[in-house]
């Protein structure tokens, strides 16, 4: 959910940008990182931790501590809290170190 | 690879002061900003600066890097790259980055490190779950994309950020459950901490948490509390209704770059961590490396701006060197001292002084001649700390009168500057506590809105036989109706009789804290501090 | 105090009982601990967890947290693609 009136902030949302999610269309503004918007559509769990497979979100959500690495364009362990939308972008959820894709 | 003649190694506060300080000398300045954006974590401080009026005292965080963005684009003698990763840094004084899908390579004359830090981790069951957040990444969510972070938050921590980011938290529209702080005193100022208590949010001090509830996602906290030894009271634990864990439990220097240059760090805890040694002038021990701001050690952006202007000064002198510069050195050193010279500050100055091997001091259990303890354990002033404030009645009847809640020696004081009319005693210390001459005060409410801690209070005892008015500032949505009435509630947020808005100012002096006036009983002058605004029914 | 359900390595998913049954057995530095359990070797290359070890090697030991040694971070700081360091430096021949 994203916030309205603000008392002290206004929010400019001026370009939709769509992008994919585990295979689904979804969408954010320009600007925000790819956590913001999935943040904002109520998806919390990005991938799954390397050992136990524990559920893994946001934690500090400026790109020290890792804990929100998803697979971005074909490319694992992305932080999304550093990372901005792009329009067609593809994310999706990870397990454990995600898989590289190694071009032939 | 490219030569420069000073590379700055982040955009934040320090980074953007200690760029502007090169650059007004002629000399060539590269700033490498890893994020599409300036101004670091500056950007998301909605509330406004303490400190003194040469450092934007009275002024939003978030206006400040406007200034300071403005100057920087004023100035051509600084290269911005945004995007900019500092990838190492080599024994020669090479750096690498990665800018723009290329590595390259940097050859700058002098090197200023202004990383900032990164947020510090707290061990209790259950504690990687979804909705555990740093404090930081609550503010990220709010302040820089507009979105909400949880409903119910539970913060963990009460220092300044987890006060200051409470508060925020209301500001958006989130619930704040209580916030925590394991220490059997508050930690940030006493201000920060009344504010959140007119809200009605609990501060448990003594209080750990001990489990975060849930599976996929925070479902709620089961907090527990501590005796005097820190350790846990079996059967003394509550379960706090909550959807996120927001952990402020404080800061480290993110240093992987000083790690790389070999230079020399040491473990200062009143610090944040690990730390450079550096001279007086912020030169570390490598030869023309520099740091600045809470990579130096963890303080706050008005310390971190004055760092930065430092170490950039000392850069020049270096490498141009004259008079004037040593001249400008001294005056940033004294307002640096300043900043930290009080009660509040001895944490910071402790740290220091470790750092360069000197004495540290004990902290007084006398902080000058008010007794803290009651706000320092429950946010809110005891009955002899609210006497002290207010004049007798004989002046309260005499028309408006400004009350400044205010009791802790902290470096503030744009209060002072804003009265027209010299009502408020000058300061001899920045960190004097406010005195009003109330011969001189008119109640025009001025104050009000320039004081950071939001403590001001315009009252008129005497507004009608039966009333009596509080002038009070509000920065919360909905903005009561003028005419309207309202709950009217105490320090501790219980509401304790009805109100009518009768004025409202919001205009561009208010800058967005808005003064509104509400008409009480006369019976509760003295405990009407804030408002709760009704829901219309339609 | 339920160890085993506290998380101190995130990205390597190392627990409090981990940690603790590692520095019983004698191993009471950071970078023992770090090359026993991979703690630190991740990709927040031990932000999260080293203050944390440090304590409880402090904790078990005596030492303080002063005296403990750090390990060291080497370049580059952050992630890189093989990619973006192949093609070389555009300003370079």
């Amino acid at each position: 959910m994203r916030i309205g009136n603000h008392p002290i902030l206004t929010f400019v949302r001026a370009e939709k940008v769509n992008f994919l999610y585990d295979g689904k269309e979804v969408f954010g503004y320009k600007g925000d990182t790819i956590a913001a918007a999935l943040h904002a559509l109520g998806i919390y769990t990005y991938s799954h931790s390397p050992v136990n497979q524990n559920p893994r979100g946001i934690f500090c959500a400026i790109g020290h501590c890792s804990s929100c690495l998803m697979t971005v364009n074909n490319v694992p362990n992305v932080r999304i809290c550093i990372t901005e939308i792009e329009e067609g972008m593809t994310v999706e959820s990870q397990d454990k170190r995600g898989v590289l894709h190694v071009q032939d | 690879m490219f030569k420069t003649d000073v590379l700055v190694i982040g955009g934040g506060p320090a980074g953007i002061s200690a760029a502007l300080s090169v650059a007004k000398f002629g000399l060539k300045v590269t700033i490498l900003e890893e994020r599409e954006f300036l101004g670091g974590q500056l950007i998301k401080q909605t509330h406004r600066f303490f400190g003194s009026r040469e450092e934007h005292a009275g002024v939003r965080g978030i206006s400040i890097v406007k200034e300071l963005k403005e100057n920087l684009s004023a100035n051509d003698n600084i290269d911005v790259l945004l995007g900019a990763t500092a990838m190492g840094i080599y024994e020669d004084g090479t750096v690498t980055m990665l800018y723009k899908g290329e590595v390259r390579k940097i050859i700058p004359k002098k090197t200023i490190i202004a990383t900032g830090a990164f947020e510090k981790y707290l061990p209790f069951e259950n504690n990687d779950i979804p909705g555990i957040f740093g404090a930081g990444a609550v503010q990220t969510l709010m302040n820089i994309y507009g979105v909400i972070p949880a409903e119910k938050v539970l913060m963990i921590g009460s220092g300044n950020i987890g006060l200051i980011v409470s508060y925020q938290l209301v500001q958006s529209g989130v619930n704040v459950q209580a916030v925590v702080e394991a220490a059997p005193n508050i930690g940030g100022y006493l201000v920060h901490a009344s504010k959140l208590r007119r809200q009605g949010i609990p501060i448990k001090t003594s209080y750990t948490i001990k489990r975060a509830i849930g599976k996929e996602h925070v479902e709620g906290a089961e907090i527990v509390r501590l005796d005097e030894n820190w350790n846990e009271i079996p059967g003394t634990e509550e379960i706090i209704e909550c959807d996120s864990i927001c952990l402020a439990v404080g800061l480290s220097p993110l240093y992987d770059l000083l790690s790389h240059s070999g230079c020399e760090m040491k473990y200062i805890p009143e610090l944040g961590g690990n730390v450079p040694l550096r001279n007086e002038n912020l030169e570390t021990s490598v030869n023309g490396l520099y740091v600045a701001g809470d990579v130096a050690g963890i303080e706050e952006a008005t310390a971190a701006m004055l760092e930065g202007e430092l170490a950039g000064l000392d850069v020049v002198s270096k490498l141009i060197g004259n008079e004037e510069i040593q001249n400008e050195i001294i005056t940033v050193k004294k307002a640096l001292n300043s900043l930290r010279a009080g009660p509040t500050g001895i944490k910071i100055r402790n740290g220091i002084s470790k750092l360069m091997n000197m004495e540290t001091e004990k902290e007084s259990i006398k902080n000058n001649m008010t007794d803290l303890s009651h706000l320092k354990k429950n946010g809110t002033p005891d009955t002899v700390n609210i006497e002290s404030k207010l004049p007798d009645d004989s002046v309260l009847l005499k028309g408006g009168k400004a009350i400044i809640e205010c009791y802790q020696g902290i470096p503030c004081d744009p209060c002072m500057h804003s009265c027209p009319f010299g009502a408020i005693i000058k300061f001899e210390d920045i960190n004097d506590i406010p005195k009003i001459d109330f011969n001189k005060c008119t109640g025009c409410g001025i104050c009000i809105n320039n004081c950071p801690g939001l403590a001001i209070f315009v009252i008129n005892k005497d507004h009608t036989d039966a009333t009596s008015t509080v002038k009070m500032p509000y920065e919360f949505l909905p903005k009561p109706e003028k005419g309207s009435e309202v709950d009217v509630l105490n320090r501790e947020g219980i509401k304790i009789c009805d109100g009518k808005v009768i004025q409202i100012l919001d205009g561009p002096k208010q800058d967005k804290t808005s003064v509104v006036t509400v008409e009480v009983p006369k019976a509760y002058y003295g405990e009407a501090r804030n408002i709760r605004v009704v829901a219309c029914d339609e | 105090m339920n160890d085993d359900k506290i998380i101190i390595c995130r990205c390597e998913d190392v627990t409090l009982k981990e940690i603790r049954d590692i520095i019983a057995e004698g191993y009471t530095t950071i970078e023992e601990v770090k090359r026993i359990a991979r703690t630190g070797m991740g990709p927040c290359q031990g932000k999260t967890c080293s203050q944390i070890i440090a304590r409880e090697i402090c904790r078990a030991t005596g030492k303080k947290m002063e005296d403990l040694k750090y390990p060291e971070y080497r370049p580059p700081f952050g992630g890189v693609l093989f990619d973006e360091i192949i093609k070389g430096d555009p300003d370079e021949e």
